[in-house]
């Protein structure tokens, strides 16, 4: 069948798992719910790796269990401690052995081993082992500090694990805010059925239209950066950053929906992270699931470890209680940093391109706000003026931008070359002289690319006032329905398929 | 100490963390209404009351208190 949800085949299989839903008995609804997602990991790939996330589950089942029956504080922890070594322990041997085995390699090479010092290793990773490891751990962790109600039902937590829509490319869910809807009986409703097929549209239109045709851009200049030097590699960047952004946002838009329309909310991952005036804001508004699983089960704990805390009680003696405070924020964040860039794949580029770069824009940031603010003082500029609000906007962009080079990248090798070829060839002209219609979107398509990211911009301005969907249905039917309609059909006759009408995979499904 | 008590060390103590003496909390401020009160400064706020008061925060406490009423139940709770 395929995993991807674009697939004709996949919305089939969504389409009778929907009318089957409410059609059976409300009490069972949740029971075919587990059955639809054992069935769609079973149709999407290897069906044996359906035993990672199953056994994921009955680890998490019986630590819960544990915790549940025993009083003893050490009993509790040694339960946790013992789930969280075995989930983190497999996601390590499967997803990062070679990022480890590839790492001492390249030192060795660095002191002249001619051939690899160790042989890489192959194993089969199982489909959203990043996402459903890491909503379980949270629940695991969660009972252990008292916050979530232990799940005594194993098929029932197996369900919060493997739920289909959200298996594969999150949002991470945390039990203790959505995990009981995914049990209680959903009756029909017509408006939130309607509403999840709206937001569903609206994912296959970013996917579609825009991440597909971003795509051939980017695989063009990036596959072949020697030739597309200067202008061509920025203008690549920005277009990977729509492409990521939509393809990732779409699906999530779609995952959303689909949920919505068997009555489950997940909780939202994007908030217009493009909006974003500074790079803490903008982790505040990208993948939102992944970046509060890291503060809460990362972040936090580490600082409240007793090595932090007596550091921190030092560094304040020695550099007095500014600098001593910033030192282990910086240190524990540095960590923070480096576990979201490895969380995307055990490779270089994703450590620097989606996390220690980050890291070091927003230490950065914290050093050198006092000078921003004297300077802002000088020259007499108003901080709340729309101005130079948009600056900040564009500078937040264009240094999330210098981390997608990396994550694009095939290799960190590659990154750093072609971010030297973006700043040593000056050829701007090529934006103005038709160069870009030959990188595999001819005038028409670049067009429909244009027009189609300013429908999406339009929509995130609005969206910032007021949900587009309930504006919409305020207005009159008859308008309502040319607006749903016109969009399913741009995107029906606009959307850029690949064979067997199904779209490129969703990037963020490899992780 | 009673719950006023409580809540002028804790004007205190939030004046020092954020370096701000106009930080006026009460039961229903949050994170919403100081600008420097993001995560990171989270723990470090956390700390400083622990500190103050001698009481010591779960870390389920730590990552659910929704405003100040609450952390003041919890520090209240303990003292």
């Amino acid at each position: 069948m395929g995993a991807t949800f674009t697939s004709f085949y996949f919305l089939c299989f969504y389409a009778c798992i929907l009318i089957i839903y409410y059609l059976i008995p409300r009490k069972t609804q949740w029971v075919f719910l587990l059955l639809s997602g054992i069935a769609y990991y079973l149709l999407s790939g290897n069906g044996i790796l359906i035993l990672y996330p199953v056994g994921a589950c009955l680890a998490a089942y019986i630590g819960i269990c544990i915790m549940d029956r025993t009083e003893s504080v050490k009993g509790k922890r040694a339960a946790m401690a013992g789930v969280v070594l075995l989930l983190i322990g497999s996601l390590f041997v499967l997803k990062y052995v070679n990022f480890g085995i590839n790492t001492i390699n390249g030192i060795a090479g660095l002191f002249g081993a001619e051939a690899a010092v160790l042989g890489g290793l192959k194993f089969m990773v199982p489909l959203g082992i990043s996402f459903y490891t890491f909503s379980v751990l949270g629940f695991v962790i969660d009972v252990y500090n008292g916050i979530a109600v232990p799940q005594r039902n194993f098929f029932k937590l197996a369900l919060y694990g493997m739920y289909f829509p959200s298996i594969l490319s999150g949002p991470i869910l945390r039990y203790r805010e959505d995990g009981e809807q995914f049990f209680t009986p959903h009756p029909f409703n017509y408006r939130e059925v309607t509403f999840g097929l709206q937001r569903m549209v609206w994912g296959f239109f970013k996917t579609l239209v825009i991440s597909e045709r971003m795509r051939l851009v980017v695989d063009t200049v990036y596959g072949n950066y020697g030739d597309y030097p200067g202008a061509y590699i920025w203008l690549a960047t920005v277009c990977y950053a729509f492409q990521l952004y939509t393809n990732f946002s779409g699906c999530m838009d779609i995952v959303l929906g689909m949920s919505q329309t068997f009555g489950i909310r997940l909780p939202e991952n994007f908030e217009t992270p493009f909006f974003a005036k500074n790079i803490s804001e903008y982790w505040r508004k990208w993948h939102i699931t992944l970046g509060v699983w890291m503060k809460e089960y990362v972040f936090y704990p580490l600082l409240r470890t007793g090595t932090f805390t007596r550091l921190s009680k030092k560094m304040r003696e020695r550099f007095g209680k500014k600098r001593g405070k910033q030192f282990t924020t910086f240190l524990a964040m540095f960590a923070l940093w480096f576990a979201v860039g490895i969380w995307h794949g055990g490779n270089w580029k994703y450590v620097i391109g989606s996390g220690l770069l980050h890291w070091f824009y927003i230490v950065s940031g914290e050093l050198l706000t006092p000078f921003f603010d004297k300077f802002m003082a000088r020259f007499r500029i108003d901080p709340k003026k729309r101005l130079v609000n948009i600056f900040r906007i564009l500078r937040t962009f264009f240094l999330v931008n210098i981390g997608f080079v990396f994550f694009r990248a095939d290799s960190t090798a590659d990154a750093f070359h072609m971010l030297k070829g973006a700043v040593s060839v000056w050829n701007a002209g090529i934006l103005f002289d038709g160069s870009v219609f030959t990188l595999g979107l001819d005038f028409i398509e670049f067009t429909i690319a244009a027009g189609s990211l300013l429908i999406l911009l339009s929509v995130s301005v609005m969206q910032q006032k007021e949900s587009v969907r309930e504006r919409i249905e305020k207005k009159k039917l008859p308008i309502r329905w040319m607006i749903w309609y016109a969009l399913l059909f741009y995107t029906i006759l606009l959307g850029n398929y690949g064979p067997g009408y199904s779209a490129a995979e969703f990037i963020y499904q490899g992780f | 100490m009673s719950r006023e008590e409580v809540f002028d060390t804790l004007n205190e103590v939030f004046r020092d963390v954020f370096d701000d003496e106009s930080i006026m909390v009460n039961e229903a401020t949050t994170s919403d209404d100081i600008e420097d009160w993001d995560s990171l400064e989270h723990i470090n706020l956390i700390a400083a009351v622990e500190q103050e008061f001698g009481v010591k925060f779960t870390m389920g406490q730590v990552v659910t208190m929704k405003n100040v009423g609450e952390m003041a139940d919890i520090i209240m709770s303990q003292i």
